[in-house]
This record gives C-alpha cells, structure tokens and sequence, in this order.
C-alpha cells in the first residue's frame, strides 16, 4: 500500500524531473563548450541548449557576470516547479534545500554592506531568487549597517541565528561568526527534515543529502585547520556531529589534528590520490573538495536507477542541476580569461569526465 | 489557436504634455505590454534634473516613509479609492513636507517608543538569566573575579549545548544548563583558570554571550531581579504611555495617511511606467507589445487624448527571436486545464507551436486508450461535467480540472464501447473492435503504431517551428528535421522488411539502409549546416576530429532516441490490457466473498470499481502526462518564451 500511495504522490513530480533530466548537458555537449573559441562562442554554444531563454538578452549586456545571473534562473525555475510538484508533507525539505542560495545571498549582501558596496555591485552576485524568499536584498543592503540589516531579518528564519552572532561581530567587527552560524543553521535544519521522513523517501534523502552533508562537513573541518589555523575546540563548534557515512569522531579526529587521509580514505575508500593530495593540503584540498563533489555527483546519478517513485529522485536532480550551473559558471569565467581547457577541466565536476 | 496571439509592436512619439494622458489610457485598456527603450533617452535628457528615474526614487522613498509611519501607527493599508482611476501625480515637495511634519510629530514618541522596548527586552534578558540562580547568596560579580577557577554565565542556543561539551573534553570542566525554552539555554560553565583560554574559545565558538550587566546592578540574584523587576514595571508603564499617544495619533492621522500612501504608489508606479520610455527633449518615445486585433481601437483612443501623437506600428515576422516578443495564448477557455499543463513544462515561445490544442487531442486520445471503459469512462465524464458546472461546494476547488476530465472520461467511454467492456464486465457489451486481454499482441502492436504517428505529429510540429523560425539547416538536417523523419521511417522500414518479409512493401532493405546512412550523414552535418546556411563563422566552432566525435555520440542518441520513444508507447497497450485485468480481479474478489452474489458481492464490486476509477485513472493520467511530457515535447516544444503582461496600473496596486 505503501508503494502505490506513493506512485500517487510521485508520479506526476517524476514525469517533470524525468522530462527536464533529459534536458541536462549531456557528455557531448560538455566536450563542445570546453572547446568554445572565447566566451562569445561558448555563449552562442549554451544559447542552443536548455539555457537558451535565459541568454537572450543584449550580448552588449551579457558580461560573464550577468551570464552566470542568468544561467542560475534556470535553476531558479527547476526549484520553483519541483516545489510546488512535491507532496506537501515533503515540500519542506525541497524548500531548504532551496535556502542555501537564500543564506548565499544574505552573505554577499552583509558582505556588501561592510564593503559598503551599492546595489548594482551586488546585484548579479546574488542567486535570482524570485520564488520563496524571505529575504528584501536591496532594502538589506541600504541599511548600510549590519546591525539593521540584521533587525530587518526579524521574524525570518535567520534572525536567531544571528542575533546570537551579532554580539561577535560588534566586537571582532568581522562576518565570519555571522557567516557560521547561518551555515551551522542551514545544516541543523536540513538534518531534522531529513529525519522527519520515513521509509523510502527517508532512505533516498539521507543517501543524498546525507552524502552532501558530510562533504560540507568534512570540508568546514579540514579548511578551518589548514587554512584559519583553528584550534580544536573551535573545530568542533563550527562543524555538526551528524552525517551519512562521517562520524563525529571524524570530524574530531580532524579536529585534533589527526591523519585526514585516514578519516577521507575510511569514508571513501574509492577516491582516487587522497594521499598524494593531502601530503600538501593547502594545495591538495581544493582538488579533494571537487572529488568528494564528483562522489555527490555520482550518488545521485545513481538515483536515476531502479525504483522512482520516491523524494531521491527530484533532489538528485536539483543536486545534478547545481553541479552543473557550478561547472557552467567555472567555464564562462575560464572562457572570458582564456585559459586552456586543459587548466580548468579539473575543476568541473559534471563536465571532466570527457577528456 | 495553434500559434501565440499575433502581436504588434507599437512605437508612441508623444509631446511631453501629453505623456501623462497617454500613459493613462494605455493602463486604463490593460492591452499595452510595455518594453524597457529608457537607453534612447539622450543623455542630457536622462541625466536632467526633472529625471523620472530620480522622481521614481523619491516616489518610493516617500512611500516606504508612509509605510513606517502607518506600520507605527498601526493603520491598515487599506484599498485605493476609485478616483484613484486618474492618474494624478503628486507633487513630491509637498508632500516631503506633510511626511517630514508628521514624521516630526510622532518620532519623538516613536523614539522613545523603541528604545522603551530595547530596553526593556534587555532587562527580560537579565532577569531570563538570572533567575535560575535565585535564592543563592552569592554576589554576582565575585563570579568574575574567582582566583582558580573562571566562570562564564550566559545565554546561548540550545542547539549548541551539546557540541560545546564535545569542544571540552580533553579539559575538566561544569556545564550547568540553567534553563531552556525556545531553542535557547541559559548556562554556567566552569572550568580551572589554566584553562581559561580553551574555555573561552569553545565558548565564544559556541555562540554564548556571556552576561553582561551593567554596574548599577550590584548583589546576590534576588537582590539584582528584584532590581531589574522594578525597572520593568517602571519601562512596561512608559511604553504604556506611548501606545495610547500613539492610538491617539492613529485616529487623527490614520485617514491622511492612508491617502497619501495609495496616491505615491499610483504616483511611482507612473513614473517607473514613465522611466522605461525613452525621452527626446520634447517628446518621449514609448514602446510596447499590443494584440494585433486591439491596435486600431487603441490607435483612435490615443489620437483621442493626444492630437500630435505620431503612432507607428510594425507586426513582425515571427521568425526573428531576437525580439523578444511577448507570448499571450489565446486558447478558449476550455482548453485552459491543458494549457496549464503545457505552461508546467515551459511558457511557448512567440515563434513557436503552441502545443496546447495538441495536447487536448492527444492527452484524452491517450488516456482513452489506457482506461477504455463505458461504466468507468461514463462516471468520468459525470464528474468532469460537475466540476464544470461548479454547482458542488467541495468540489469548486478542482473546478478548473472539469474540462479535462469530462473529455478524458468521453473518450474512455469511446475506447469501452471498442473494448466491449462495461465497468469490467465483457459479457454485456459486444466489443466494436477488439478485447486487450484476449488480443494482448494486438492492442500492443497497434498502440506502438499510435505511438509511432504521435512521435510523427511531433516531427511535423518540430518542421513547424524550424519553418517559422527560418532555420532551415535544422529543418533539413536536424535530427527531428526532414533528416531525423527521414531516418526514422527507413529504420521502420528496415524493420519491417526483416520481421514481416510477407508485407508488401516497395523498397528493399538496401533502399532502407541507403536512406538512413544518408539521413545519417546529414545529421553529423547538422551543425554545419545550419551555420552555413544562417552565415555563421567558423562552421566549426572546435575542431574537426571534437565536432565528429561528439555527432557521432549525438547521432547514436538520437537512435536510441528514436527507439525508446517509439517503445515507450507500448505502455497504453500495457495499460488496457491492465486495465481489463484490475477489473476481472475486481469480480474474482466479489465471487470469493459472496458466491451468491448477495450484497457482499455488489460491495466488493462496487468498491472495486471505485478503487479502479480512482487510483488507476490517476496513474493512467500521469503516464499520460508522461507520454506528453518525455516522448511527445521533446521532439519539437522548447518553451521560455515571456508571457504578455500588460500594464494595468490600479490592478497592480491593488496587488
């Protein structure tokens, strides 16, 4: 019974995703744009794909700026329609998941205004969010004090959060606790809805979200020690003892200044030159972080496989579409500063695979 | 019907005194979708003082000023009066100084109002934390001067509490937690001074704000609360002051506001109209999309309020997409359920196929075929034709639906005269054409011919719109082109011949090979072709040995394409014979509980039918969708296009 209640609820979600995942780039495609002439011809390129009517605006206006803005409309627009497709009692997840772009936003726009930047600096830095938003960017950004821009959040689901990090700002008067604690937020919320599931929809999101997860979570831990040098305790704070396949002690043992390869190689035993790229982990991590991003990618690739009728299947879409706004944005910009396919193939994460 | 709404695009030079008239009565018909010419402007006409860009800034400035003075003074917003109709620009000195004078009025009182209830939030804060420690005779501030130990007393999430422990394993420390409500904990954490380094990093890293008092409030806790209570009381009766100066001012105020708040909208909605018009020192260039049909009646309405207004209008091709063009579907309304599905996958472009009557041929078509049944095609269209008529209350809400079920049930009932079948049953009726459980191969074969003529009707529409949009390289070679047809039907053919060698067919197996390498080769060439064609330089955008490898990917797509398209059809076979299969099941179940065929038996069978009416009718509808979605679309529907959206100045201020 079951199963047939949940071909009613999915059914109709699962011809949509199904419809837009055969719109995805496919391997030919992502070989032809990594070997676009300059960014005009990638543009023209894109122009004949999925992406086509978000592109058709002036090409005098269309910077590589403003080209990603666009692209990222076509997600926009997945998010909206698979939302509104999915079963009420499922809608919430969907919906946070959704919120990362929102918090992204709240970002650039405090960052915005302690760089004291206008509106139109901003502006195409931000995800479009023209569905389900809470946040007012550019009355945010006119304030011109993150103090107020913070007041203004009240009764949105980030005021808490950042009420309780506002006293660290005014006093280091710098974002990052701000930045945590909405990042810390967003993954405690995503976890609880996830857990909120049940059965096949429970197995499916916590295979998926759960894989991402961890990744964010095993990449907070490893670029708060290499990079900000922070100390255990702080490690800890700043990172969630939930996950998939990480356990806490993962994270603390990377924490304690423990063997990461040991913690990476546990969790994933088949990701390719760990070692190598951990003998060097300022250099090496930005590779790992596309890695474990590929691994993300893969799972949900995988979803596509066998039963459907469950939430697995429009997150590995929504999750697949990311990765591949992600790539687009890595090859508009590498485009526009003319770099070698060869240079900026390993950073895609959808589009590397077709050397 | 099968295209977008054929639209003019309309250029207005209008004389400076006139744009406000114009520009009234274009909102007034609600037929003009205005497009943004602001870059025509001459630049010292945008950079002049009397700039609408800069009217619209104050306008809105303005009214976010209103909008904080009603928020204070807790006036509804209200709806705007009808005289409103008249677009009346307000004049934004005056008014900056109505707004400055009642700003001035009621800031004080605002002022006072808002640091009343900082404050006394603050002083609830305290007493949250310090409550817990009630009836402890301690002086508060020794707390912070412990010679061994440190201590921190707080508030903090109480998502946090936890993780903050983990953080202090390697040292001895105390976690009280004091209090928790609403997510958040009051806690004192106490740990050796040696210590006090990790313990305040974890701590600051954890999010607790230590307390802070200030240095008025001395003592043990009872001694401060009872300190901080009575500054409540004395805060909470100030604040109470406030409201009722402000009730006051809400009642002599409240009205004024109100006015001027729905005259600065209409005013910066003008302006933000006025601002996408492109300004020629005395005349100002407005430009738009119009319905072709509605532009005379438009053009005697606009001579009317402006006597020197030069009009001029072009209708364009459709094939030139650099426009822009606005699309309006002018569907009728019964077709509207389908339309929505058609908009769920993408709003039609101007130069494209609308899919939408298509899709009220094809959708029921496909559905028949799955759920062909009199009895449960009949209750189908009973149930569509109530939703229509909207006379049941409960149901008004599926209403919009109505249509689409009253033709999938039509249809239904259509396919169970053909099946003979009649709420399951196939002993009443004679079958009209043949029965799917009997002849499974049959309705199998013959549904992927359906399938194989709806994949064709998508090629058609696919020539179409390449037809439309001029595109000949992708209307000769694309692989849903002439190209793409012309491979399809040589593999069918090819297919044919080795399987069914007794059917007469014309042309060998060699002619059919043939055609496809041709059909083939064309495809590989798509790209270049359709560059060569269009005047586009290079015709290869990468290089010779890339481009070849990716169309050879491309053309084997493009075959697997072609027969998982074509199989996928096979499911409405599928479908009936299931559909014929659930219903004998119905009446196996009805015979096992009462093989007399007491009422036991007509409740199962009842039952049974409703079950299958319900659910499978919801699955059939979704593989329908399905069908539409995946295998028809994609052979020829792009979408994005924009949807018209006229200017409709009082509606968009209701909103």
């Amino acid at each position: 019974m079951a199963n047939v209640t949940a071909v009613q609820e999915y059914a109709v979600l699962h011809a949509i995703v199904r419809a837009r995942y055969s719109t995805m780039l496919t391997a030919a495609t992502w070989e032809t744009l990594c070997h676009a002439r300059d960014c005009n011809a990638l543009l023209s390129m894109l122009a004949e794909t999925v992406y086509a009517p978000y592109l058709q605006i002036d090409r005098e206006e269309l910077t590589p700026r403003r080209a990603v803005y666009q692209i990222k409309k076509h997600l926009a627009d997945t998010y909206n329609t698979i939302i509104q497709s999915t079963p009420e009692s499922r809608q919430h997840l969907v919906l946070q998941l959704w919120r990362l772009y929102e918090i992204d936003n709240l970002k650039a726009i405090l960052r915005g205004i302690a760089t004291g930047a206008t509106w139109e600096q901003v502006r195409y830095v931000l995800f479009p969010l023209s569905y389900f938003t809470v946040l007012r960017p550019e009355e945010l950004l006119r304030t011109g004090n993150v103090n107020a821009a913070v007041e203004l959040l009240r009764g949105t689901p980030y005021y808490e959060s950042l009420s309780y990090a506002l006293e660290r700002y005014t006093t280091e008067r710098s974002l990052f606790p701000l930045e945590v604690a909405l990042d810390l937020d967003y993954l405690r919320a995503l976890w609880d809805d996830v857990n909120r599931l049940s059965g096949e929809d429970y197995q499916q999101a916590m295979r998926i979200i759960g894989t991402q997860i961890d990744v964010t979570n095993l990449l907070w831990a490893m670029r708060y020690r290499v990079y900000h040098h922070l100390s255990e305790e702080e490690i800890i704070n700043y990172t969630v003892p939930f996950g998939y396949k990480v356990r806490d002690e993962d994270i603390r043992t990377i924490a304690a200044g423990g063997d990461m390869t040991q913690v990476i190689t546990r969790c994933y035993p088949d990701l390719p030159d760990v070692r190598s790229l951990l003998r060097e982990p300022q250099r090496g991590l930005p590779e790992l972080e596309i890695q474990l991003q590929r691994y993300v990618a893969k799972q949900c690739q995988t979803t596509f496989v066998g039963y459907p009728f469950h939430l697995g299947i429009p997150l590995a879409y929504l999750l697949l579409s990311e990765f591949e706004i992600q790539d687009l944005t890595v090859l508009i910009e590498a485009k526009a500063a003319g770099m070698p396919a060869e240079v900026f193939k390993p950073h895609l994460v959808l589009g590397w695979a077709h050397n | 019907m099968f295209l977008p709404q054929a639209m003019t695009e309309i250029e207005l030079v209008v004389p400076e005194k006139d744009v406000l008239a114009v520009t009234e009565l274009l909102a007034e018909q609600g037929v003009f979708h205005p497009v943004d010419v602001s870059h025509l402007s001459l630049e010292a006409e945008s950079g002049s003082e009397d700039n609408w860009q800069q009217r619209s800034a104050a306008y809105s400035a303005l009214e976010r000023r209103v909008l904080t003075l009603m928020k204070t003074l807790n006036v509804e917003e209200g709806q705007p009066s009808p005289e409103l109709a008249k677009l009346q620009l307000i004049d934004i000195d005056l008014v900056s100084l109505t707004i400055d004078h009642i700003e001035q009025e009621i800031q004080e009182i605002t002022r006072d109002l808002e640091q009343g209830q900082k404050r006394l939030e603050q002083l609830q804060r305290y007493i949250y934390q310090l409550e817990p420690l009630m009836h402890l005779d301690i002086d508060i501030s020794a707390l912070r001067s412990l010679r061994y130990l440190v201590a921190l007393l707080g508030i903090m999430p109480a998502d946090n509490v936890e993780r903050l422990r983990t953080s202090l394993i390697h040292i001895p420390y105390v976690l009280l937690i004091l209090r928790e409500e609403n997510r958040q904990a009051v806690v004192l954490l106490v740990g050796a001074r040696r210590d006090a380094g990790i313990l305040e990093r974890a701590a600051r890293s954890a999010y607790l704000n230590p307390l802070k008092l200030p240095d008025d409030y001395r003592g043990t806790p009872d001694q401060i609360i009872a300190a901080v209570r009575a500054g409540i009381k004395r805060m909470e009766q100030h604040i109470a002051d406030q409201k009722v100066e402000i009730e006051r001012r809400h009642n002599t105020l409240g009205r004024q506001l109100r006015a001027l708040l729905w005259r600065l909208r209409i005013s910066r909605m003008v302006a933000e109209a006025v601002v996408r018009y492109g300004k020629r020192h005395y005349t100002y260039l407005i430009v738009g999309w119009v319905p072709t049909d509605r532009v005379e009646n438009l053009s005697q309405q606009l001579h009317q309020v402006s006597s020197a207004i030069f009009i001029e209008a072009r209708t364009p091709v459709r094939h030139n997409e650099n426009q822009n063009v606005p699309t309006s579907l002018n569907n009728p309304p019964f077709l509207r359920p389908f339309q929505q599905l058609v908009t769920n996958y993408g709003y039609p472009r101007y130069a494209e196929i609308d899919p939408t009557p298509l899709m009220a041929l094809t959708y029921p078509l496909i559905f028949g075929i799955m759920f062909g049944d009199v009895g449960h095609g009949a209750v189908m269209t009973l149930l569509g034709g109530l939703l229509i008529s909207r006379r049941v209350k409960v149901l008004r809400g599926l209403g919009d639906l109505g249509p689409l079920i009253f033709l999938c049930g039509l249809v239904a009932t259509l396919f169970g005269f053909l099946y003979g079948s009649v709420f399951g049953l196939e002993h009443i009726l004679p079958a009209l054409w043949l029965r799917p459980l009997r002849n499974i191969s049959d309705i199998l074969l013959v549904t992927v011919i359906t399938g194989t003529a709806l994949l064709n009707i998508g090629f058609l529409c696919y020539l179409a719109n390449a037809w439309l949009a001029r595109d000949w390289g992708h209307f000769i070679s694309g692989r849903n082109g002439i190209a793409g047809i012309v491979l399809y039907w040589a593999l069918v053919g090819f297919v044919v011949k080795t399987f069914a060698p007794n059917l007469p067919i014309p042309l060998s197996s060699t002619i059919f090979g043939l055609l496809a390498g041709i059909a083939g080769i064309a495809i590989v060439f798509e790209g270049v072709l359709s560059n060569w064609i269009a005047g586009r330089r290079p015709l290869l955008e990468s290089g010779f040995g890339t481009y070849l490898v990716q169309a050879f990917f491309e053309l084997f797509e493009t075959l697997l394409g072609f027969l998982s398209n074509t199989l996928s059809y096979v499911r409405m076979g599928a479908f009936a014979v299931a559909h014929g299969g659930l219903s004998a099941v119905v009446f196996i179940l009805a015979e096992m509980v009462s093989p007399s065929h007491g009422i036991g038996y007509w409740l199962v069978a009842a039952l049974g039918n409703l079950v299958i009416i319900g659910f499978e009718g919801l699955i059939v509808g979704i593989q329908t969708l399905r069908l539409e979605y995946y295998e028809f679309f994609s052979k020829f529907f792009t979408g994005g296009g924009a949807s018209y959206t006229p200017l409709k100045l009082l509606s968009q201020a209701k909103e």
